[in-house]
């Protein structure tokens, strides 16, 4: 069975089990870092030498790169659904996880990391607020972007979904004031109310 | 034919320009961002709405987001060669794009800002110094992957040495201080021996 390295409020761990819950494909999860460790123990690290999660060993193949591992399973497990068989399309899908990456979580890490991860009289009320007005100017982009579609491919929940499934839920969250965006909070609700996403990607925020 | 806008010196235009010239794929450059504005037009944010380079059309697809841009060139175009047809060997290179976005360019970034771009009097020593360390740090990992293979997923150049290769260039060729990376090293040599990376990489620092 599909193993998966992973504490299970991680985001990037919870693109990859919510990758499997949509698609029914059975995993055994084993806990590993933060309050966890094992992440920095020399039989891990041979396995992903960055002592990060998530990690998946499929049949003896060992994946690290949350991203990377959701089009791995995506392609071999859905393909003409979560992964798009027209290149132009699956491009459409594909750059969003990049830019949830390169653009979205970046931003937004300091209001999470202030408001979540840092005791009160440490928090850097600065970083929030500068954080937070970014974050508001980015999704104004993506709430651009999802006029006139259900998901950020077109009709079909893809892998563009699933990447940012674990960030938007704490940005949605977390966030201290955020603008409404009807698109952006249709797409939304459209995502949230998956079982999928209830069982994997809704836990409690730490 | 295929358009690509971005001024040179963008080490996300860098990706792009070595991807296209690796698959002698004929193309039209036109200078964008920074000192070339145009990023921040109507006609442009219409395709973009990030305002950032690279962006592409080809034949009437737009696309953005380099790495996006580079797998989907790689698939459309390089599928054997660029793009592994072996799912695992294509993740396995793929991983390494992801890699280079989400640990190896937050620090990176810092120090080519500090170092490159930023006036000598101006600069916040502590603080490059500081990523500095941990760029150096993430490219250890790099090292030890490439003592294993001439290439980073393999015999071969695959899509997964692009973004890597675009930031250890750089990395390789600022006035820093830089632990010895012999591998790393040696596969920047290799990288110097292909018209490609020399025509769309190897271009002055600025």
């Amino acid at each position: 069975m599909l193993k998966v390295w992973g504490r299970a409020n991680s985001s990037n761990l919870k693109k990859v089990t919510w990758l499997c819950e949509e698609i029914g494909l059975p995993y055994n999860r084993i806990d590993a870092g933060m309050a966890f460790g094992v992440v920095n123990t020399p039989e891990y690290k041979k396995l992903n030498p960055n002592g990060l999660v998530p990690t998946i060993e499929d049949g003896g193949f060992v994946l690290w790169e949350s991203n990377a591992i959701v089009r791995y399973l995506a392609a071999k497990h859905a393909s003409g659904t979560l992964w798009p068989t027209d290149l132009q399309v699956r491009a459409d899908s594909d750059r969003w996880m990049d830019w949830c990456t390169s653009t979205l979580w970046p931003t937004f890490r300091p209001v999470f990391w202030n408001l979540i991860r840092t005791p009160e009289d440490k928090r850097n009320m600065k970083e929030v607020e500068e954080g937070a007005k970014k974050t508001a100017e980015i999704l104004a982009r993506l709430d651009g972007y999802l006029a006139g579609r259900q998901f950020v491919a077109g009709d079909q929940l893809t892998i563009g979904d699933i990447a940012f499934g674990p960030v938007v839920y704490l940005v949605n969250n977390v966030m201290p004031e955020r603008p409404k965006l009807a698109n952006y909070d249709a797409w939304y609700d459209r995502i949230a109310s998956r079982p999928a996403f209830k069982k994997a990607v809704a836990l409690p925020v730490a | 034919m295929l358009r690509v806008w971005g001024r040179v010196n963008s080490v996300n235009v860098k990706k792009v320009l070595w991807c296209v010239g690796e698959l002698g794929l004929p193309f039209e450059r036109i200078d964008a961002g920074m000192e070339y504005g145009v990023v921040g037009t109507p006609e442009y944010q219409a395709m973009n709405p990030n305002s950032r380079v690279p962006t592409i059309d080809d034949d009437g697809f737009v696309l953005w987001e380099s790495n996006a841009i580079v797998r989907y060139l790689s698939l459309q175009y390089g599928l054997g060669t660029l793009c592994p047809e072996d799912p695992r060997r294509r993740a396995d290179s793929d991983r390494w794009m992801d890699w280079t976005t989400a640990q190896l360019s937050p620090t990176f970034r810092e120090v080519f800002w500090g170092m490159v771009r930023t006036a000598p009097e101006k600069r916040d020593m502590a603080f490059i110094e500081k990523n500095r360390v941990a760029t150096a740090k993430a490219f250890d990992i790099v090292d030890k992957q490439l003592g294993t293979h001439a290439f980073i997923a393999g015999d071969h150049l695959t899509m997964g040495d692009i973004p890597l290769g675009c930031y250890a260039h750089l990395w390789l060729s600022m006035p820093i201080e830089r632990p010895a990376h012999p591998n790393l090293e040696a596969w920047h040599k290799r990288l110097l021996e292909r018209p490609a990376f020399n025509a769309g990489v190897n271009t002055p620092l600025s």
